[in-house]
């Protein structure tokens, strides 16, 4: 059975980003995905690379030691999906940590010379499934960090067959009926995964 | 010129805190006012609750988990960002400070009616320096699109004063830096400091039409 491993970054579950969630793993389930949820939130994840990790951080023999339970649920998918909110035009801090801490040389990629390969090859798809304040023009105008991140270097190191960025703007605004709208989007997209 | 810089970095001795110092160092000498904060130092804590996020746009009473950070932000005219780059974007610690500290009416006014847009909230910051390093090449960062950099100089930069002067100063193939490239770059962030003060305007012709 292939393995989805689904990293989520919402502190709250009354959330339209923890519905969208629901949804991912609900229906990867239902197309007979063995689903490995991460609540980073609920894990209590702490985001802080630390002084030490950052001295070990190219020591690919001992850099994975403070995260390695994360390291081998990532070695262990076949596919990678994101769920978070944008805030600031930017990953949440719980989640920009888990770059940080556990996508690490050696695990995401080799870095040599400042040149970078990938080495995540389990990994066949990845999706991002984000809920953003700005409105599109506005997300457009900042150069939207967070999508160019994943687009390009998440899709660097990962070189996946498939790739979803599945965006909902503008949550300020959001009607009821806009919230539905995404939801079934978001449920599609899974659906043809 | 009343000066917040927020500073981000997990050892002592790291070329950023270098480049803290080289900053430190040009601000004093333009006779500007400085608060920092070091956010390792501080234990700052990056992780927006569950309890902000419901309470998020409840002012003033969103501020109160970072009373003193946002006190900091509403003095200053000027803010400086130092910090590594990682994952092409800022350290989980600084994200977080942007999460927690930049919040409605500190740093945006969210929606009242319908339809409208968040307006900028920071207006008297007029000055915003960031200032950086970056494992990958020059090359690699602009390819990704410099994330980091946007998050700040845009993102941020957003919701400043209109013509806001920005100065960025990044410095790449930080693995393999030697001595003394490292020594040019502590002199271009000195040199990018005093035009972001206007220290020595009058040597420079050009930063008189400020």
């Amino acid at each position: 059975m292939p393995r989805a491993f689904v990293l989520f970054a919402h502190p709250v579950p009354e959330s339209l980003n923890a519905a969208a969630h629901q949804v991912v793993v609900d229906t990867l389930k239902g197309k007979g995905w063995e689903v490995d949820d991460c609540d980073l939130y609920a894990e209590e994840f702490n985001p802080v690379l630390s002084r030490k990790e950052r001295e070990d951080y190219h020591d690919t023999a001992i850099n994975t030691a403070p995260v390695q339970a994360y390291v081998d649920r990532l070695r262990a998918a076949d596919a990678f999906i994101l769920c978070h909110p944008i805030w600031n035009f930017g990953y949440p801090a719980i989640l920009k940590g888990f770059f940080d801490r556990v996508m690490l040389p050696g695990v995401a990629f080799d870095l040599q010379d400042g040149k970078i390969a990938a080495c995540m090859n389990n990994i066949r798809k990845i999706a991002a499934v984000t809920t953003y304040g700005a409105t599109p023009m506005r997300a457009f105008l900042a150069g939207d960090p967070p999508k160019r991140i994943f687009k390009r270097a998440v899709w660097g190191t990962i070189r996946p067959e498939k790739m979803r960025y599945i965006a909902q703007y503008d949550m300020n605004n959001i009607t009821p009926e806009g919230c539905k709208a995404f939801l079934a989007r978001v449920q599609k997209e899974m659906e043809a995964f | 010129m009343r000066v917040l810089v927020v500073y981000c970095h997990p050892r002592e001795g790291s070329f950023n805190a270098a480049v803290r110092d080289t900053v430190l160092e040009r601000l004093k000498a333009a006779g500007a006012e400085v608060r920092l904060h070091d956010l390792y130092r501080e234990g700052f804590q990056p992780v927006l609750t569950t309890e902000e996020w419901t309470g998020y746009e409840d002012c003033p009473k969103n501020q109160e988990p970072v009373a003193d950070q946002v006190a900091d932000v509403a003095w200053c005219d000027t803010l400086i960002f130092i910090y590594p780059t990682w994952w092409y974007g800022l350290p989980a610690m600084l994200k977080g400070w942007l999460d927690r500290v930049l919040l409605p009416d500190v740093a945006f006014i969210m929606p009242k009616v319908e339809d409208e847009n968040i307006k900028p909230g920071l207006h008297h910051i007029t000055r915003m320096g960031v200032f950086t390093t970056c494992g990958a090449s020059r090359w690699l960062t602009f390819f990704i699109g410099a994330p980091g950099k946007r998050t700040l100089m845009r993102g941020v930069g957003l919701l400043l004063a209109p013509r806001t002067r920005k100065v960025f100063a990044a410095h790449y193939l930080m693995d393999s830096a030697k001595e003394p490239a490292l020594k040019a770059h502590l002199a271009k962030v000195a040199t990018k400091v005093d035009k972001l003060t206007g220290y020595r305007s009058s040597l420079e012709p050009q930063a008189q039409t400020q």
